[in-house]
């Protein structure tokens, strides 16, 4: 087999490295157009927050979570004994809540406001369902009457703490009371 | 339509003030269940039965005005409405065929974010905190309630008190 002469073997270097030039980009474009796609398709997701989530796991069971600012309030013990916690996630610690859990009541739903001052719950005790506010800084629990008299269930504190709305049961209906809270 | 209630009502050391978020349906027997208060308190989540079945509904307060979520429709039974701060964004648990999802509907941009869950947990409840950097799901697994916190900081601008809310002119 002849060899190339130099200017032609040139030449055909000239062409391998265009071609393999042309290969390169057209692979990074494809591999940057796959990622736009898919990122279009998947968008930025959310994360879990693991080191909170095993905080969180830690407590045993858990259950109806109100967020609030730096608070999340939940319901959540072990072996069914259910108390409201309250849960700094900025110290990712519980925060006491002296008088307000008691060991003949059972929780049912709880919410907090965004200073983690005031929580709102409705709890089951002697029989009764009541709806009950606490004040952290006073340590202190007020029940709160329905009125006209039913039963409350769920319920929702705004952030700023100054109204509460709650879903109550009167003659077989639910509605929903708004509730300025002093 | 709102309906103002009683006035102050004395109860042990504070007083009370209420009014009922008015009746569900023509004579007020329909249920209204579920509320959620945005976290300045200008608008009102709520579950009512269209169709047969459980809607979220918003009301602006305290007018009552209806805001419109026509994203949402078809994606019933909802559950679990939860709004932040200026009400622009709604979290709620909607159904989409077999499955249950969490949800978050962007009032502002119209956007609706379909939060995907681990195939054997089912989502329960959930709260968005006001701010929408976070969002806590209760879901069951092998029959155990767990709360889980989700970062919601790659998805959602914060929906903040003093944040004036622009895109889409939708909000109160």
């Amino acid at each position: 087999m002849r060899g190339l002469s130099p200017i032609a073997a040139g030449s055909r270097r000239h062409r391998h490295q265009l071609v393999t030039a042309a290969i390169g980009r057209l692979s990074l474009l494809l591999a940057a157009s796959a990622t736009l796609l898919l990122g279009g398709c998947l968008g930025p997701m959310p994360q879990p927050l693991l080191g909170l989530n095993s905080r969180l796991e830690a407590i045993g069971s858990s259950r109806a979570p109100a967020l609030a600012g730096r608070w999340l309030a939940l319901i959540g013990g072990r072996d069914g004994r259910e108390q409201v916690q309250l849960i700094d996630l900025e110290r990712q610690l519980p925060v006491p809540l002296p008088g307000l859990n008691r060991p003949d009541a059972q929780p049912l739903a709880v919410a907090v406001d965004g200073a983690g001052e005031k929580l709102a719950l409705v709890r089951q005790l002697e029989g009764r369902t009541e709806l009950v506010l606490y004040r952290r800084s006073l340590m202190a629990l007020e029940p709160i009457a329905m009125q006209p008299a039913g039963v409350p269930r769920r319920l929702s504190l705004r952030a700023d703490g100054r109204e509460l709305a709650v879903e109550v049961s009167r003659g077989g209906v639910w509605q929903v009371d708004l509730i300025q809270v002093p | 339509m709102l309906l103002l209630g009683q006035g102050l009502l004395g109860c042990g050391s504070w007083s009370w003030s209420r009014r009922s978020a008015g009746p569900a349906g023509l004579l007020g027997q329909t249920n209204r269940e579920d509320p959620a208060l945005s976290g300045n308190g200008r608008v009102l989540a709520s579950l009512v039965e269209r169709d047969g079945r459980p809607t979220v509904l918003l009301h602006e307060q305290p007018s009552g005005r209806e805001l419109p979520l026509p994203q949402l429709r078809r994606l019933q039974p909802h559950r679990s409405p939860s709004l932040s701060w200026n009400g622009r964004y709604l979290a709620l648990l909607v159904q989409q065929g077999s499955r249950q999802l969490a949800v978050i509907q962007d009032r502002a941009t119209g956007q609706l974010h379909r939060l995907p869950l681990p195939g054997d947990q089912d989502p329960e409840r959930l709260s968005l905190a006001p701010d929408g950097r976070r969002l806590a799901l209760e879901v069951v697994r092998q029959g155990r309630s767990r709360v889980e916190l989700l970062d919601l900081a790659p998805l959602l601008e914060p929906d903040l008190p003093a944040t004036p809310v622009s895109g889409g002119g939708r909000l109160p």
